[in-house]
């Protein structure tokens, strides 16, 4: 999911002024930091807003970045901080809607896909903010133990503990909603 | 009821994240309780219902909104010090450069008193061929060398006016990149050498304090500077200039 060596090397262009290197990170970053603050909003219009706020706040302070950890880390920790947040500052819990959302399939698929999709954000709506965040990254932002103790800071141990106890929830939850 | 430790196995499974042995270890107590295989397989089809939703696609336009808005970090630039120059970066080229003597041979007339203009299109100029050297002080200057690319820049300054010299060889299309954040200077004009049979200066362009010059064959031209302002009139925040 990630290519240390050449973020690197984009980030060392970026600081020199090059734009097309900090246009190749945005177009790389851009989809999966959209999902995971979609995932954890539950919705587009601040996900997309997270997504601008995440890469000004991540690019616009290269200088800040301590190399010696992986730049998808170090983004992707922005992305759900700021994700958190947000939703601290209680501007939306609503309900996904997926009308709002570019889907290129068929209109059949697309409403059964939509009302899963539906059913299973209410679910991950119901979880606590440390659960949903695991739960996303390691579901939607397919990364390891490792890399999410590495994005949020703190230990494997905890990454599954938390992980194992918010799908016992989800399972719960989408139990509820009749989706099993 | 499910122990700790088979929870543990069973969401490790889910995760790819079995240590050695666990998994023997798994499929034998999967293998004995029919508890364990159930909470294996809810899990499983919760997993798979996650995994299996389609990524969303962000807006069109959210990457160009964000790339508009990024203002990139800029050396801190000084022209009278040797750290303004080393900035200019032969971005496509990707070699190794070194300041070194001025060989420059950019021709071009600039009367001191002539004003710099406000208005991209009347920036547009032509510099003279058959000069020895560019009127003005020598501030600062630097020698491009990289495969199948060569040339200098030059920094002069005359009568407050200051001139960036490019004087460029390229195989092929060569990108110029000039970041001129934090200078004190803004892109006041361009000219480009009359005669010059090989030239192909493919386009200029200024955006976020960046000046981009495309280049190709031999060619020499001039960028003038001016104080303060913004780098770029135009209300989209660019301009852009294009010879092809």
């Amino acid at each position: 999911m990630s290519n240390g060596g050449r973020d690197q090397a984009l980030i060392e262009r970026c600081k020199q002024g090059d734009r097309r290197a900090l246009e190749e990170l945005v177009r790389h970053y851009e989809k999966p930091i959209f999902n995971a603050a979609y995932r954890i909003m539950g919705n587009p219009d601040d996900a997309a807003d997270i997504t601008q706020v995440v890469f000004m706040r991540a690019l616009e302070r290269l200088d800040q970045y301590d190399p010696k950890y992986k730049f998808f880390s170090w983004i992707y920790r922005i992305a759900v901080n700021e994700s958190i947040n947000q939703l601290k500052r209680g501007k939306n819990q609503q309900p996904l809607d997926e009308t709002e959302v570019a889907d290129t399939r068929g209109p059949e698929a697309t409403a059964h896909a939509g009302d899963l999709s539906r059913q299973i954000q209410g679910g991950l709506m119901e979880l606590k903010e440390d659960y949903r965040t695991v739960v996303v990254l390691r579901h939607f932002s397919e990364c390891s133990y490792r890399q999410i103790g590495e994005i949020l800071q703190i230990p494997e141990k905890t990454v599954k503990s938390r992980l194992y106890s918010a799908r016992q929830i989800m399972r719960e939850a989408l139990e509820a909603r009749g989706v099993y | 009821m499910i122990n700790e430790r088979t929870l543990e196995l069973i969401n490790a499974a889910i995760d790819g994240e079995l240590g050695p042995g666990e998994q023997a270890e798994l499929d034998a107590i999967l293998e004995s309780s029919a508890e364990a295989r159930a909470m294996n397989a809810e899990l499983l089809k919760l997993t798979n219902l996650m995994e299996g939703l389609p990524a969303q696609q962000p807006p069109v336009e959210l990457a160009s909104q964000v790339l508009q808005q990024i203002k990139l970090p800029a050396k801190k630039a000084s022209f009278f010090g040797s750290g303004w120059l080393p900035s200019i970066q032969p971005a496509a080229v990707g070699a190794a450069f070194a300041a070194g003597l001025v060989v420059t041979v950019a021709f071009y007339e600039i009367s001191s008193d002539r004003p710099v203009s406000d208005d991209a299109a009347s920036m547009v100029g032509t510099m003279i061929a058959g000069q020895q050297e560019p009127p003005g002080f020598l501030k600062n200057d630097m020698v491009l060398n990289g495969e199948g690319f060569s040339g200098t820049i030059s920094l002069r300054e005359n009568s407050g006016i200051y001139v960036l010299n490019f004087d460029l060889n390229s195989e092929t299309g060569t990108e110029v990149e000039v970041g001129l954040d934090d200078t004190g200077y803004a892109f006041g004009g361009f000219a480009e050498v009359q005669g010059n049979a090989d030239k192909v200066v493919e386009s200029v362009s200024m955006s976020g304090g960046t000046l981009r010059v495309v280049n190709q064959g031999h060619q020499q031209f001039a960028v003038f500077l001016r104080e303060g302002g913004v780098s770029s009139p135009a209300p989209d925040g660019s301009i852009s200039i294009d010879f092809k």
